[in-house]
């Protein structure tokens, strides 16, 4: 019974810390619900033009699943990239709402944004670091067997923000920024036993909520 | 001899083949890479121009050699790539294989070459990605064969953390995103070339 409960105690200990802490803040001009007629969609892109980092694609498809459901469709972000190409690219893509402006002014452009029926643009920016390590752990292998023994933690941080844009009138309809942080461990006891803290998915999940609250599909 | 003590150096053999074979495997990493067409179409607004594009045999089967051990077939690809591409600048594009066969009312004609490709790997950076500049020259001449410019083109192509990539999937990733970039610039930059850009307003007032 009281091994039981330090088990119990144990794994909680242990579980909580590999929890994370996500803060989502949000910036709309107006709580109105964003309109999509029956088959209009949303893209999601990655922001590529950064030197030093580039929004990470799985981040990307995960923001793209969590929006795509029976009422609002996403675009693959390759698919609308492809279908745009080369105005999407790393090189040429806007960075603000003048550079689009000016984009749509080209007929073929604005003509292919309508044939594709591309109402929304997401925009995702961010990255996921990993910094605060500590412990230490050490493996070894030798003829009678091998094991790692030892314990290590780090920090992790992942901050995205997304923008949305309208399509049609070009302006920007919101503006949401998730910050999740929490800690990994790992524990060497013979096998090493990793306790990951689950920032992306967390990170993921609460923006993409976020942002499939905005949307509404006007039933036709 | 008791079974456990032949038991015992087996063992040990076996984990120094598979420590070997995993070292070989990480130390000995060559990659023949080829680069498939299947790039998309330009979203563009052509100007009223009949070009020709001279894409010659080597251009067509280049091979890059990066080092030793790499190769990144890019010829196909390039073909594919830089012919859509011009196919959004002008009205009209043929595309041929020397000057030779020109048709007649060519107002202008380019003569693509590959200058200089360059790969850098993790092992070589120490960091995570595979990167990949492509140098492009583009002779331009007008259609009787009057020098206009040679413009050089220049593309680079990373990829994202390559972590669980392998070599070759890292170098395709980092050559496509290359020859991507190497499109768009060329579509962005084409008539800015000063040269050009003169060439092209002088034809516009001789009409």
């Amino acid at each position: 019974m009281k091994r039981n409960l330090l088990r119990i105690i144990g794994a909680s200990v242990v579980l909580g810390g590999c929890a994370s802490t996500t803060t989502i803040d949000e910036f709309r001009p107006t709580t109105e619900r964003m309109d999509l007629d029956a088959d209009e969609k949303i893209v999601v892109l990655g922001r590529r033009d950064a030197g030093h980092y580039e929004t990470d694609r799985s981040f990307v498809s995960c923001i793209g699943d969590e929006i795509d459901s029976s009422t609002i469709t996403v675009m693959p972000e390759q698919e609308f990239i492809d279908a745009l190409y080369p105005w999407f690219e790393p090189r040429t893509a806007p960075k603000g709402l003048k550079r689009l402006q000016r984009l749509m002014e080209r007929p073929m452009i604005r003509d292919k944004v309508a044939a594709e029926r591309i109402r929304y643009l997401v925009w995702l920016d961010g990255e996921i670091e990993t910094d605060g390590h500590a412990g230490s752990m050490s493996c070894a292998i030798g003829p009678g067997g091998g094991g790692c023994f030892g314990f290590s933690s780090w920090d992790k941080t992942a901050f995205f923000e997304a923008i949305v844009w309208d399509l049609e009138d070009l302006t920007e309809k919101a503006r949401i920024r998730v910050d999740s942080e929490g800690t990994s461990y790992l524990i060497g006891v013979v096998a090493p036993i990793p306790l990951l803290t689950p920032v992306r998915s967390e990170a993921c999940e609460g923006m993409g909520e976020q942002l499939k609250s905005y949307f509404t599909r006007e039933v036709s | 001899m008791t079974r456990r003590a032949m038991y015992t150096p087996l063992r040990t053999l076996g984990v120094l083949v598979a420590v070997t074979l995993v070292a070989a495997g990480c130390a000995g990493s060559s990659a023949h890479v080829r680069i498939e067409p299947g790039f998309p179409t330009v979203v563009a607004q052509p100007r009223e121009i009949h070009a020709a594009v001279v894409f010659q045999q080597p251009f067509r089967d280049f091979v890059a050699q990066t080092d030793a051990k790499t190769s990144i077939d890019i010829g196909a690809a390039q073909v594919e790539l830089l012919g859509n591409a011009f196919r959004g600048l002008f009205s009209r594009v043929d595309i041929v294989s020397a000057r030779e066969q020109l048709a007649p009312g060519t107002e202008l004609v380019i003569i693509p070459s590959v200058r200089e490709v360059q790969l850098s790997s993790p092992s070589e950076s120490y960091l995570n990605v595979f990167e990949v500049w492509i140098k492009y020259a583009l002779e331009i001449e007008t259609g009787e064969g009057v020098p206009i410019d040679t413009w050089f083109l220049p593309a680079y192509g990373k990829t994202q953390d390559s972590m669980l990539t392998s070599r070759s999937e890292g170098i395709e990733e980092a050559a496509i995103v290359a020859l991507r970039d190497a499109g768009a610039k060329l579509l962005l930059d084409f008539y800015r070339i000063p040269a050009i850009h003169g060439w092209f307003e002088r034809e516009r007032q001789t009409g």
